[in-house]
């Protein structure tokens, strides 16, 4: 086989599909915007939409990672533990152990890393598939969630603790500058650094990319152990949203996020997908959500559309590639 | 043979975690800290009067120690009084009977009114955050008035403050909130009423020595967790040779309420006496997990559910006591309360306040409207409710 | 490993005297109460009939000298034949567990008849603890006779019973085994016979979901929604019965509405080519938005007492057990003889080579899909007919639970691998262990934890399998 040029045909087919599907979604997206606004004049503001940016902070942070385990063929879904498991222990460390809130959230943010470390460990190290390991740490993290906080809440957090979940800086909510860097960032190493590519690789082929020489452990092991870490950050911002810790935060969470990743047009079995996709999904999945309820749609039939919204879009999507791809 | 060596390590390290909390073996009473009130004691039959009595005086007490200490929405420009409002309602979350029973009572009262609308939105789990997400939703779309039963009290507080200040009125009934978060709150029945009404009937029916076992939902549920520490409070008051045995979790989650039943039937066997359920899912489930297991004579299921729930049970008399307030009515007198504030008819300092066909409901604890004490649902009644 | 295929050795007389040992104590199970109370009727008909009856027949108390002797006898022999190689240790090794099964129960029952009267729990039916003990016997020993008397000149890797063996279903048994061991000497009540059968009973409609759930992650698809679709058919089915159908019809509609179910997403999967994790997760919302519109919250109660299809008890055992017994093992052989099933494996393993060798991928993820669909239509019967009351909600992170006990029991998410015995082999064992942690006090704080822990410890058994395998 011819191995020189097939590398850049390659990456550049890629990408070619990849801006194109992002594009479909994008689409998608002003449509059903431009018809909410068409349905209620509360929707289409700058304050209302600040405000679900406030609202989908948390998730979109751990979209990120997840988009990285998704191009590697993996999945994480012991995120909305890991959130659970970082606010209690940022509360408890507090509030039990007598720790200044700076340094409980940096045990909190830690303990989350550690957790997602713990996942990279056995999955590369033990051979554990990740499906299966993430079930049993979903599991087990919110289990120690449980058994550390003694189901007590911790709450009388000091004003200055509340400025990143409910404060504003520079008229736009303070998380949501957090989620523009780290969507910026991050965007950046998925498509232009080597990290990406290696990414993109492990998806494509495990066994070839370990051959070509790919230290694909040390990468699997730093986006799980990334994953722990944003979802730990998730977990700081959400209790200084709500203001309180419950052992019983960020449940579920982790099929919003997974959802958010597939509808931004990552393929679940790996080597393909962006963070600019995964965004792009989960701001539609949150205007969606707030444009129906503006417009009088109850949360049981918001549901409904979402899932709809979300088996349609793939179609269409799935639709446009094949004829494109004819072409 | 090395790698084997060293996951065998690792299990052994693993069982020893295991075993570990097996030494700890703390029964949880639901005392997060929180200050109890236990009522005098007494027996189920005298207990309406008794409670009434009680009432009085807490209400005396009450009256003079505790200050108006709910919040007040932002002045609007113009007097809603005797205007048409629009309400929303946004329970912990939607698809269950007793927050359908409490939307039924919403719509009676709204009915009655003429001048009220109330819609029932809320998420389809019991998720602080999606909660917070609907009434954000109809802060930004513009309603006169939010009737709310929190997930969560200190999580839901930010939300309701913005509603506050945006104008619109914030009465909560169920599941408080911080109380400076919204204007009243429609207190179903006090913890310790509820508290004392399921001791008594467990008491009454197995004797002042039984041993029992609690199913609640999670030990984080706010309501469940100040019953529950109510409980223990009188329970060790007025009849100290009750047996606590243990108290498991089962989310709201019907089969595993049942299977929770069954392992504590299955454990202390003979040695228990009585089962505890806290929710509207649990305790159906228990009583279903005590009858399948023959024990109907043996254990006595008592516990805070909705009638129609309860009904098949209560029936073949495998059931006794279900206790509850009404939901339907809970949801009536809030939409009442919420109309009176509009009106001007209700205002911080008053001490009670006209709720339709419920009469006069008093106020206690600064800001909290009483719907009365708690209702024992039996065979000879609970046909006659459906909800 | 298969240096001593030859020539009878030491250890295949040990074999037979192990299977003699069984011989006995499965003879004093069933033929000691008969012979020595004959004024009572036959037992093993007494026990396949009625078990209230069996247990007032005192089974076992008769050959109280003979039995445990034979137990112990027969662990003995299983620890010391685990040194052998191959299929005989795992036979033996299981009959080791059985042995100490059974031991632990006449240790409880002699430490509870010193104590006082014996409680209900001292008695062993079919479904108690001796009994579970006496059946594993009975097949090890039945394995071993096969062992014994089959030539070992066939080639290692088509020696049946060393596949059998080798797998995570033996791991996951013998995990069973020592899960009941250890928490049966610590509470003897963990062992009574009700207990045990509320624990097989109480999962059984999830066993029964991850039965077609293995089948469509063998075939390489998941599917999410079968939490919503469970209480949506449970609803359907409920409302029918009220509503004046026959119990029998009120059973079928949900594994037909089931199957349309399947269908639309097989149809989405396979002709429309969206990946199954976004069809189900989109499914999970719109099915659970459905019945929440639908039902408004309203309970379903007052059914007929003829709908009540998992409260019966034929034959003196619950019906979901039988259930989830019948249709593991036929879900087992049709994975494993018939074409389809073969073709699902072919599917998830390699669709390249289930191409080639002429089957039409797209009629076999629908097929899946259905299949799938009529499963969790009878999980939803055996769900809604368990309780007088069916809740118009979907029953909480099912899916989850379903996914658990498929994935653990041995199925690989990239599909290709998987059984049918594992999946329900793995529920309930997760099921037992969810009980077990109440009988030796965990505190309620940390039994999640504990469980998660002990998922971890399962699966991580499985990989310690399948490397020392690999060497």
């Amino acid at each position: 086989m011819q191995s020189e040029p097939r590398n850049p045909t390659v990456v550049e087919k890629l990408r070619r599909h990849l801006i194109s599907q992002e594009g479909v979604l994008f689409i998608i997206m002003l449509v059903s915007v431009l018809f909410l606004a068409t349905r209620t004049d509360k929707f289409l503001t700058v304050d209302n939409l600040l405000q679900q940016g406030r609202f989908m902070t948390e998730v979109g942070l751990i979209a990120i990672p997840m988009t990285y385990i998704i191009i590697t063929g993996g999945i994480d879904l012991s995120v909305g533990s890991i959130l659970g498991l970082t606010a209690i222990v940022l509360g408890w460390s507090w509030q039990e152990l007598g720790f200044p809130l700076e340094l409980a959230i940096g045990a909190g943010i830690l303990s989350g890393t550690l957790a997602g470390f713990v996942n990279g460990l056995f999955i590369v190290r033990v051979g554990v598939p990740p499906l299966i390991m993430t079930l049993a740490t979903l599991a087990l993290f919110r289990g120690l969630a449980e058994g550390i906080s003694k189901a007590r809440s911790a709450r009388g957090y000091p004003e200055w603790f509340f400025e990143l979940g409910q404060g504003e800086f520079l008229g736009i909510p303070t998380q949501l500058w957090l989620l523009i860097v780290a969507v910026v960032v991050f965007g950046i190493v998925l498509a232009r650094t080597q990290l990406g590519r290696a990414l993109y690789a492990i998806g494509n082929n495990e066994t070839g990319a370990r051959f070509s020489g790919l230290t694909v452990n040390r990468y699997l092991l730093l986006i799980y152990t990334f994953s722990g870490f944003m979802s730990g950050v998730a977990g700081y911002i959400f209790v200084s949203r709500v203001s309180t810790t419950r052992s019983d935060m960020g449940t579920g969470i982790e099929l919003d996020v997974i959802a958010a990743v597939v509808l931004g047009g990552t393929s679940i079995f790996g080597g393909t997908g962006s963070v600019a996709g995964t965004m792009i999904g989960v701001v539609l999945i949150q205007l969606l959500k707030n444009g129906l309820a503006l417009s009088g749609v109850t949360s049981d039939a918001t549901i409904v559309v979402i899932g709809s919204v979300l088996i349609f879009a793939i179609l269409v999507n799935n639709f446009i590639q094949t004829r494109r791809g004819g072409n | 043979m090395k790698k084997t060596f060293a996951l065998t390590l690792i299990l052994a390290l693993l069982m020893a975690l295991v075993s570990m909390p097996l030494s700890a073996q703390d029964r949880w009473d639901g005392a997060d800290d929180l200050a109890v009130n236990p009522l005098a004691c007494g027996m189920g039959d005298e207990m309406m009067e008794d409670s009434d009595e009680m009432m009085d005086e807490d209400a005396d007490e009450d009256m003079g120690m505790m200050e108006y200490d709910g919040g007040q929405p932002a002045m609007m420009d113009d007097d809603m009084a005797g205007m048409d409002i629009v309400l929303v309602d946004v329970p912990k979350l939607v698809g269950i009977g007793y927050f359908a029973a409490t939307t039924l009572g919403q719509q009676q009262a709204a009915e009655e009114l003429g001048n009220v609308s109330v819609t029932t939105d809320a998420p389809t789990e019991a998720n602080i955050d999606d909660q917070i997400q609907v009434i954000d939703a109809y802060i930004t779309q513009g309603v006169d008035g939010i009737l709310f039963a929190a997930n969560d009290p200190v999580a839901i507080a930010p939300v309701l403050r913005k509603a506050l200040e945006s104008g619109i009125h914030v009465v909560g009934y169920d599941a408080n909130s911080e109380p400076d978060a919204r204007e009243w709150f429609v207190n179903q029945a006090e913890f310790n009423g509820i508290a004392k009404a399921l001791v008594d009937s467990l008491a009454d029916q197995m004797g002042e020595d039984a041993a029992f076992g609690i199913v609640t939902s999670t030990f984080t549920t706010p309501n469940q967790a100040r019953w529950i520490a109510e409980m223990w409070a009188y329970a060790s008051e007025c009849y100290p040779d009750l047996t606590w045995l243990e108290t498991l979790e089962a989310q709201e989650d019907a089969v595993l309420s049942f299977q929770q039943a069954q392992t504590l039937i299955n454990k202390y066997g003979e040695d228990m006496d009585g089962i505890f359920a806290m929710t509207s899912v649990a305790t159906p489930n228990s009583a279903d997990a005590v009858q399948q297991a023959d024990l109907c004579a043996d254990v006595a299921v008592v516990g805070l559910a909705t009638p129609n729930g309860m009904k098949p049970y209560v029936n073949n008399g495998c059931v006794r006591d279900v206790i509850l307030w009404n939901p339907v009515d809970l949801g009536y007198a809030a939409v009442y309360v919420t109309r009176a504030v509009v009106d001007g008819e209700f205002m911080p300092g008053d001490s009670s306040v006209m709720a339709g066909r419920l009469g006069e409901l008093m106020v206690v604890n600064g800001s909290e409207v009483l719907l009365g004490p708690p209702f024992v649902f039996t065979a000879d009644n609970i046909n006659d409710f459906d909800f | 490993m298969n240096k001593d295929k030859s020539a009878p050795t030491p250890r295949h007389l040990l074999d037979f005297l192990g299977i003699a040992l069984a011989v006995v104590i499965i003879g004093a199970y069933f033929l000691l109460p008969f012979v020595i109370q004959p004024e009572r009727g036959p037992s093993t008909v007494a026990v396949l009939t009625e078990s209230k009856n069996a247990n007032e027949l005192g089974l076992f108390k008769t050959g109280l000298e003979v039995v445990p002797l034979a137990a112990l006898g027969m662990l003995l022999l299983g620890l010391w034949n685990v040194l052998a190689p191959g299929a005989a240790r795992a036979i033996s090794l299981l009959m080791a567990l059985a042995g100490m099964l059974a031991l632990v129960y006449y240790i409880n029952f002699f430490r509870e008849t010193a104590l006082g009267p014996p409680n209900e729990w001292g008695e062993g039916t079919i479904i108690g603890s001796l009994g579970i003990a006496f059946w594993i016997m009975l097949g090890a020993s039945v394995a071993a006779a096969l062992q014994a008397l089959i030539p070992r000149s066939v080639p290692a890797p088509r020696y049946r019973l060393a596949k059998l063996f080798g797998n995570q279903e033996s791991v996951i048994l013998f995990g069973l085994l020592l899960l009941m061991i250890v928490i049966g000497l610590a509470n003897p009540r963990y062992l009574q016979e009700r207990n045990i059968s509320d624990n097989l009973a109480g999962n059984a409609y999830i066993a029964v979901a991850a039965l077609g759930m293995t089948m469509v992650i063998v075939t390489g698809n998941i599917d999410i929604s079968v939490g919503s679709l469970v209480g949506l058919l449970a609803v359907i089915s409920g409302r029918l019965v009220v509503a004046g159908t026959p119990a029998p019809l009120a059973w079928l509609a949900p594994l037909v509405i089931g199957g349309g179910f399947g269908a639309m997403i097989g149809f989405l999967v396979a002709y429309l080519r969206i990946p199954s994790i976004v069809v189900t997760l989109g499914m999970l919302s719109i099915i659970k938005g459905i019945l929440i519109i639908w039902a408004q919250g309203d309970r379903v109660r007052d059914m007929p007492a003829d709908y009540f299809l998992s409260q019966m008890r034929p034959l003196g055992i619950p019906m979901p057990i039988i259930i989830m017994v019948v249709l593991t093992i036929g879900v087992a052989l049709w994975m494993r003889y018939s074409a389809t099933g073969r073709a699902f494996y072919a599917l998830g393993g390699n669709v390249e080579a289930a191409r080639l060798s002429g089957l039409s991928r797209r009629r076999l993820v629908m097929t899946v899909f259905i299949l799938n669909g009529l499963f969790v239509g009878v999980a939803s019967v055996m769900y809604s007919t368990q309780f007088n009351i069916i809740q118009a909600t979907p029953p909480p992170a099912l899916e989850l639970s379903v996914i658990t006990a498929s994935v653990v029991g041995g199925v690989s998410i990239l599909g290709g691998t998987g059984t049918a015995v594992g999946s329900t082999m793995a529920t309930l064992l997760l099921n037992f262990i969810r009980s077990a942690m109440v009988f030796i006090n965990v505190s309620p704080f940390w039994l999640k934890a504990v469980q998660g822990l002990l998922i971890l410890v399962t699966v991580l058994a499985d990989l310690l399998r399948r490397r020392r395998q690999r060497l």
